[in-house]
């Protein structure tokens, strides 16, 4: 029982901890943006500017509390929050250490899989129940592209569990004691990469938002706290693709033995999170139908034949073996 | 396609009196020498249309209020005059055509059927002057909001806010005022569905990140689909046709650099040119140098901020921040020559405000030394990028020939491939003694009007070093009766002479009555002031003509079947200032 | 690691009791805080700062559908590649050539929708203005 006991708080750990990690990205993109900028980013608040989360937070919290009378007010309300309950929720089967994790189950990448797609719901909710043209049309950009996208990133992790035979993340990774991931299964990493991105909506790949076409896109109508949460939506997002890269092709909490694996996992999602934030800063945003074709035409060929290439190695080295 | 013969200046009046015998027109001496004709309403569109292969750009349409206008004799009776200013480009070459419009049933035919840019030209004149052209399809105010009463270019309209009730805005005048601008498809003849969608109308605009100010284009949308799209402009008039005719001609300077706000001092120089002309002023070889080198600078900073605002608007982030900076150092420049930054108001009728102050050189050289660098990152950052390109390339495009239909100007009309620019072709101000390249491109699409404009930083940059390592020495204004102000030794000789600077520094300087227009080729295309002078001290009529006004006109042309990104790139794509339409 | 029991799960209740019990806060919160402030403009849908015309509430273009309509034909086929994929070893050539006729079909339909024109969403080229003037 005292091991379930750890667990549970180490449950309520991760709770707290991905709140406040996405509260501090904002922050961090933010001066990471600007050093890349030749700027500064803001920097008035407390030691390098880090209290601006705590005036962000206290700002949001005290704007009007709106809901638009012309809107669907149930689902305007709800779609937020299915947001940020999904992407909470897909913490829940992230292994942070051999030992920290919230739930270790059969089928986690499943579940990681549904929790995303329950992401797209929400984008695609917020945005019909507003009532406004420019949400709608971020809606429908985002059912278009992150239903799309939701094929190829499934796909893609397919190989992984080809090799490992297991959907449990611990298993997977386990099974990559011996190498990881992103060198045989480069193509799959290759596609999950921009899938990722894609289904986190940030930019380049911010379509429902696209702020210069449509102004905000999907939470046009959106203020205060219910905005703030499709913010944190977003980088809880931007940590959790971030945590699963790490997790599916590089190790996960794999690492020298001379530091735990929480530091390795959490240096390796580091890493991916700045990434994520550079790119951000360095890439134009396609067009919708060039992304989507993108996806079709390029990214959904390639997860094919990454599935069948993949199965004739494995079983010809197993073969061998 | 350009001009078909070369029909010079002296030849082609005579050929218009060939064909319609001189009898038909009343020849008006101007102070530019730009032929200038007035013919009756009737026979307009004929002449019009005998011009057109010569003068293909139909390059400015606009009123005179000629009631109160005392310098006249000669010139038929009018109470209003309409002036087409028709431009060649191969040999450049200019014309004005004049029709009388008598109150009250004086109508002129429309020239839409000649040129399609005569649309909102028109509706220009008629919103400014009420001056009816009969034929147009849809003569609606255009600058000033539906709501307005008046005719505001009318002498008779007030100028001034004394003159006026005080302005207050009531709830219900606010939703009466709202309520009129509500877009109504069914005015401009759309359809609400097709047989199997229904479409969206959305206003994009005038409150949205990407319209560059305020504009708004009404769009008829099938899913993302541009069906059509109605420009609506206006929302950022001031006034400043108006405000030219109470300030007085040197106190009218600042207000020029208000209107392209990005070419700061490049609009002094058209300003100022016409200007000149009317009093006869030649500008001293010191003073063109600095004006030149000032005016590049600006052209490079109003490029800087298109090309940022460019990768931008199709969704790079960084380029914009980078260019900022780059322009920060070009405002430091500036701001030490001039003492201002984006809006300096340095130039003067004569010459320019001050000498350049000590030191100006090697900032200027910092300057020139480290840009060219600078713009091989972007390149490679921006221009180089695949998906900017794809975003780009073969979207918005438009042929020479539209284009020169249409009155683009500038490095939109180069994209096309047309070899034209002002500076080399007809050189104004000095730009006879310097040698730089005209950049053009072929196909006339989002990515050649960026392409263009690039290396037209490279070549300012070129032209600056020129005038950095060829400044002339001595007067940097001229010694001319005009000059505004005097220099301080003429106004120091003596009582007359210190009375008369004391006159034109307080009533204003008088110019001889004429009519005198100087095109340049400003940042974003050929702009121009058509200044009427009654023997003043402030202009009769002040026109500006600006490039940015005949490149909004065009978006539809250019737009429908698109879809809203790519009509996010045209816009981004043709570099316009909504000061710089509205004027 | 494989195989839940009652004890495992309670820490992963605790945790969805936990993300319920944040969001409601929030939402909480921010109704209690929030400022209410009432203008003419308030209740009125954002377009640009002007009044909208029409409603959102549109038929679609049926190109929206047919995304739809192959997003649900290829999700329900990547389902059994998943079910493939985790017993991979188990099922060894055999099923390594049963699933790579399956994606032959996958491919095959990938390739008809595509030369259909399916895929085809932005081929959108300039109309021009016709005989119509604004």
């Amino acid at each position: 029982m005292s091991e379930t006991t750890a667990t549970i708080i180490f449950a309520l750990v991760v709770l707290l901890g991905a709140v406040s990690a996405a509260a501090v990205l904002t922050w961090f993109e933010r001066r990471l943006l600007g050093i890349w900028q030749d700027r500064y980013g803001p920097n008035r608040l407390g030691p390098l500017g880090i209290f601006q989360v705590l005036a962000d937070m206290l700002k949001l919290l005290t704007k009007h509390d709106w809901v638009p009378p012309f809107s669907d007010r149930v689902v305007f309300v709800f779609a937020p929050t299915a947001l940020v309950v999904a992407m909470m929720m897909g913490f829940a089967v992230v292994p942070f250490s051999e030992t920290l994790y919230i739930i270790d189950i059969d089928i986690g990448l499943l579940f990681f899989l549904g929790m995303t797609s329950l992401a797209v719901y929400a984008v695609l909710l917020g945005g019909l129940a507003s009532n406004n043209k420019y949400a709608l049309l971020g809606g429908l950009r985002s059912a278009a592209q992150m239903v799309s996208y939701e094929v190829f990133m499934g796909l893609s992790l397919m190989g992984v569990v080809m090799l490992t035979g297991s959907f449990s993340l611990q298993a997977i990774v386990l099974a990559q004691v011996d190498g990881w991931y992103c060198f045989s299964q480069i193509l799959g990493l290759y596609v999950f990469l921009i899938a990722g991105i894609a289904e986190s909506h940030r930019l380049p790949f911010d379509l429902p938002e696209a702020e210069h076409e449509l102004t905000a896109g999907f939470h046009t109508e959106y203020s205060g706290m219910k905005f703030a949460m499709f913010m944190l939506g977003e980088y809880l997002g931007l940590i959790l693709i971030s945590c699963m890269i790490t997790t599916l092709f590089f190790g996960g909490w794999l690492g020298p033995d001379w530091l735990p694996g929480l530091f390795w996992f959490s240096l390796k999602t580091f890493f991916f999170i700045c990434f994520f934030i550079l790119l951000r800063a360095a890439i134009p945003r396609p067009r919708y139908d060039q992304l989507m074709s993108l996806g079709w035409k390029v990214l959904l060929p390639i997860t094919l034949l990454n599935l069948v290439i993949t199965g004739a190695l494995a079983l010809s080295l197993q073969g061998a073996s | 396609m350009l001009s078909a013969e070369s029909t010079g200046n002296g030849t082609i009046v005579d050929d218009l009196f060939a064909r319609f015998g001189a009898g038909l027109f009343v020849v008006q001496p101007t102070v530019d020498n730009t032929p200038t004709l007035w013919v009756a309403a009737g026979e307009l569109l004929e002449v019009l249309s005998f011009l057109k292969p010569h003068y293909p750009m139909l390059y400015d349409l606009f009123g005179i209020d000629e009631r109160q206008r005392e310098h006249r004799s000669g010139l038929p009776a009018a109470d209003f005059a309409v002036v087409y200013h028709l431009l060649s480009l191969k040999p450049v070459a200019e014309i004005r055509i004049k029709v009388s419009v008598i109150e009250p049933e004086g109508e002129v035919p429309t020239a839409i059927g000649i040129w399609p840019n005569a649309n909102w030209y028109e509706r220009e004149a008629w919103d400014m002057f009420g001056i009816r052209f009969s034929g147009h399809p849809n003569l609606r105010r255009i600058l000033l909001p539906p709501t307005w009463e008046g005719h505001a270019l009318r002498k008779e309209h007030p100028a001034r806010a004394t003159e006026m009730e005080p302005f207050s805005l009531s709830e219900e005048r606010q939703e009466y005022e709202q309520e009129a601008l509500r877009f109504r498809p069914e005015e401009c003849g759309m359809e609400t569905a097709s047989a199997d969608t229904e479409y969206m109308f959305l206003n994009l605009g005038p409150n949205h990140p990407s319209v560059h100010g305020v504009f708004r284009i009404a769009l008829q949308l099938d899913g993302e689909v541009v069906v059509d799209a109605v420009p609506d402009i206006g929302y950022h008039h001031r006034g400043a046709e108006k405000m030219g005719e109470r300030q007085t001609w040197h106190s009218y300077i600042p207000y020029t650099d208000r209107i392209d706000y990005l070419g700061g001092v490049m609009n002094n120089l058209a300003y100022l040119q016409a200007v000149e002309t009317l009093a006869g002023i030649e500008v001293p070889p010191r003073a063109k140098v600095i004006r030149i080198m000032l005016a590049e600078l600006f052209r490079i900073s109003s490029h800087l901020v298109f090309y940022g605002t460019f990768a931008q608007d199709l969704g790079q982030m960084s380029p914009v921040f980078y260019m900022f900076a780059d322009r920060e150092r070009l405002f430091g420049i500036v701001e030490a020559i001039t003492g201002a930054r984006m809006h300096p108001a340095w130039f003067r009728i004569g010459g320019v405000w001050q000498d350049l102050p000590e030191g100006w050189d090697k900032m200027v050289r910092e300057f020139i030394d480290f840009m060219p660098a600078r713009l091989d990152d972007y390149d490679k950052m921006a221009m180089q990028n695949s998906i900017l390109k794809q975003r780009c390339v073969g979207i918005g495009s438009y042929s020479a020939q539209e284009a020169i239909d249409w009155g683009i100007t500038g490095p939109s009309l180069r994209a096309t491939g047309v070899d034209f620019d002002l500076r080399r072709d007809r050189p104004y101000g000095g730009y006879d003694q310097f040698e730089f390249e005209v950049p053009t491109a072929n196909n006339g699409d989002c990515y050649d009007r960026a392409v263009v404009r690039v290396e037209e930083i490279r070549q300012s940059l070129r032209i600056i070093r020129q005038c950095l390592d060829n400044m002339p020495e001595g007067l940097y204004k001229s010694e001319h009766k005009l000059t505004t102000p005097p220099p301080q030794e003429a106004t120091l000789h003596d009582i007359e002479t210190l009375i008369h600077h004391f006159l034109s520094v307080s009533w204003g300087p008088v110019m001889p009555a004429g009519e005198a227009s100087s095109l340049i080729e400003a940042t974003k295309g050929i702009n121009s002031y058509h200044l009427v002078s009654d023997g003043g001290t402030t202009s009769y009529r002040t026109r500006i003509r600006t490039p940015s006004f005949p490149a909004l006109q065009q978006i539809p042309l250019i737009s429908r079947g698109l879809m809203i990104p790519d009509l996010i790139a045209i816009l981004a794509s043709i570099d316009f200032v909504m000061a710089d339409v509205d004027r | 690691m494989t195989g839940s029991t009652t004890a495992e799960l309670i820490p992963f209740i605790v945790y969805f009791g936990g993300v319920i019990l944040l969001v409601l806060t929030m939402l909480g919160l921010s109704f209690v805080l929030g400022q209410r402030r009432t203008n003419k403009a308030t209740n009125t849908p954002y377009e640009s700062g002007v009044v909208a015309v029409g409603t959102s509430q549109i038929r679609l273009s049926v190109e929206f559908y047919l995304i739809a309509i192959i997003f649900v034909i290829f999700d329900l086929e990547t389902v059994f590649i998943f079910a493939w994929a985790i017993a991979f070893f188990e099922l060894g050539w055999q099923g390594y050539f049963a699933i790579l006729v399956f994606i032959a079909m996958l491919g095959v339909a990938l390739v008809y929708a595509w030369r259909c024109g399916t895929l085809e969403w932005g081929v959108k080229t300039r109309v021009g203005l016709e005989a119509k003037d604004n």
